[in-house]
């Protein structure tokens, strides 16, 4: 079932267009991500899919449906920083989320403890910390067990320690098969929660799919023999590497997917060249992120 | 809509600004009881018990307790203005609220408010003329009460012109600067400026006709009728209305004024940026 369809969404700013086009289909148990450098339109667009922004063109559809305020109530979203009414305490808080989405108090208990905020239910919002209110906006996203969980930038401004925890709330929830919709511009973050990706540039859409097509950890190998040139030619058009160069004397390949570096010797071996040295780079997620986002900039 | 009175009701009765403001208001309003009797000691060759006495005394407390609407004005203006900075309208639409039922939520809260305003400034009044009337039927008593409505809708006005203060300027201090000064100063110098007979629209201006719902008792009159006879005042002194528009006349123009308001602030919130 698909939960969220995007059509050639746009929205500018003045004479800044902050989401060109977009089209991205969601299905129902995906755990998509959308991934790119500040400014490359993540919140824009979540802004747009929960009501805060009205697009300029392009339409989109929350469970096949257009989109309705009272679809909301079935998506915990959390956009850029979490704002409540400093003056209440997070119960208090809380409860107005509960009458909004139309049910009643009886949850705020429960997602009160799975974000370990339990013991400070009877403080005001603004006497917690940067972390505390991160929290309380996961808190009031979980509430009601959505069908949808729409997160922006969530961990931003946690410390190591409410970064593993924050993460460690949303996985919970993706193991339990709720569909999750993640804007980041951390890859690793993307990468450990979200089976799915978009990335994003300057408001243009570069790549999508799943995270293992798209941002698969290449092996990057060096090797040398006492003849290079000839091992080149023959690997090149081979099935093992997909890029091969050459760096300071060495050989430089990429290894295609399913391809070891035990392949690429096997195969040296028996073309009868003696590899002299070998050595694994492994092609950090970071690299391939940097170099998609650098290279396919339309 | 019980949703959105019960979603008001856990935001305002826990702020303590608004509990403070209603309760200046209140208190203004009782203390009315005690200091208007006082000030007619002051004065002794004109007794201002007159106007205490049924039905004159709804007339002179609608009037001398319009302006405590500004008050709670001021109310309206910094709950809607807070909702900009603490940014919260934007996190009650991202989980289900629609732009138009944030408007109608404070549309609520003001008509709430304004009951309010009316009940307490009936039951004031109801007080002061029961203790100073000389004979009190329930006909006399009753004779007059019909102005809590144009008063009611007087309140309602002046706090729907406040939220909508509120929703153009979105900063509080600025909001309520621009109010005051609107109120106090811009609208009053409007009307003395087109004084020539043929700038009859002056009548028109909001603040103007929204004032003139519960006008200024003709005292004059009541004094006169008092000196022709000792006996309580039947007849209502309102039948005649100082100048302008007929009463009737001004409750339309208000009501039209009320409409234009509310859709406006429907527009202001469809197009407003939440972020």
């Amino acid at each position: 079932m698909t939960i969220l369809e995007i059509r050639d969404l746009s929205k500018s700013y003045r004479s800044v267009k902050a989401v060109k086009k977009l089209t991205l289909s969601i299905e129902q148990g995906q755990a998509y991500g959308l991934l790119g450098p500040n400014g490359s339109g993540k919140t824009t667009t979540l802004s747009i899919l929960t009501g805060i922004l009205r697009q300029d063109t392009g339409a989109y559809s929350w469970f096949g449906d257009a989109p309705t305020p009272r679809q909301r109530t079935k998506i915990g979203s959390l956009i850029e920083t979490p704002h409540f009414y400093p003056y209440l305490n997070l119960e208090k808080n809380l409860k107005i989320i509960c009458k909004i989405k139309e049910m009643g108090f009886e949850d705020i208990d429960r997602v009160l403890r799975e974000t370990k905020l339990d013991d400070r239910r009877k403080s005001r919002f603004k006497t917690l910390s940067l972390g505390m209110k991160q929290r309380l906006g996961i808190a009031a996203a979980l509430l009601g067990d959505p069908d949808v969980l729409v997160l922006d930038e969530p961990t931003n401004g946690l410390d190591p320690e409410g970064i593993a925890e924050v993460r460690e709330t949303i996985l919970l929830q993706v193991e339990k098969g709720i569909t999750l919709i993640l804007a980041s511009h951390i890859l690793s973050e993307v990468e450990k929660i979200c089976s799915h990706v978009a990335i994003l540039k300057k408001g243009d859409l570069l790549a999508s799919g799943s995270v293992k097509d798209i941002l698969t950890e290449e092996e990057v190998v060096e090797f040398s023999c006492s003849e290079n040139p000839k091992l080149r030619k023959l690997l090149e058009p081979s099935e093992i590497v997909s890029e091969l160069r050459e760096e300071n004397g060495l050989l430089v390949a990429a290894l295609k997917p399913g391809k070891s570096i035990e392949d690429l010797n096997r195969f040296a071996f028996d073309k009868g060249f003696v590899i002299s040295h070998l050595a694994s780079r492994k092609k950090s997620l970071e690299a391939q992120f940097l170099e998609l986002v650098k290279d396919q900039t339309p | 809509m019980k949703k959105l009175i019960r979603i008001e009701q856990i935001k305002i009765l826990n702020y303590i600004p608004f509990q403070i403001l209603l309760g200046l208001y209140v208190v203004a309003i009782v203390l009315g009881l005690v200091i208007y009797p006082l000030i007619d000691r002051q004065i002794p060759v004109i007794s201002l018990s007159d106007v205490f006495r049924f039905p004159d005394v709804w007339a002179f407390m609608t009037w001398i307790t319009e302006p405590y609407n500004i008050l709670l004005s001021l109310i309206v203006i910094m709950i809607t203005t807070n909702e900009f900075s603490n940014h919260t309208f934007k996190t009650q639409v991202i989980f289900g609220l629609g732009r138009r039922e944030l408007i109608s939520q404070k549309i609520v809260l003001i008509f709430l408010l304004a009951l309010l305003a009316t009940a307490l400034i009936g039951l004031t009044t109801i007080l002061l003329g029961l203790t100073h009337s000389y004979k009190i039927t329930l006909k006399i008593a009753l004779e007059n009460a019909w102005m809590l409505f144009p008063y009611f809708i007087s309140s309602f006005t002046l706090m729907i012109i406040g939220m909508l203060f509120a929703l153009l300027i979105k900063n509080t201090a600025l909001s309520i600067l621009a109010f005051l000064g609107f109120r106090t100063f811009i609208s009053p110098i409007l009307f003395m400026i087109f004084t020539k007979k043929e700038w009859e629209f002056r009548w028109f201006l909001p603040f103007r006709a929204n004032t003139k719902l519960t006008p200024l008792p003709d005292l004059i009159e009541i004094f006169q009728r008092k000196l022709d006879s000792p006996e309580p005042v039947n007849a209502s002194s309102f039948e005649i209305i100082p100048k302008g528009l007929p009463l009737w006349g001004n409750i339309l123009v208000v009501a039209g004024y009320l409409v234009i308001l509310v859709f406006l602030s429907y527009r202001i919130m469809d197009r407003k940026r939440l972020t």
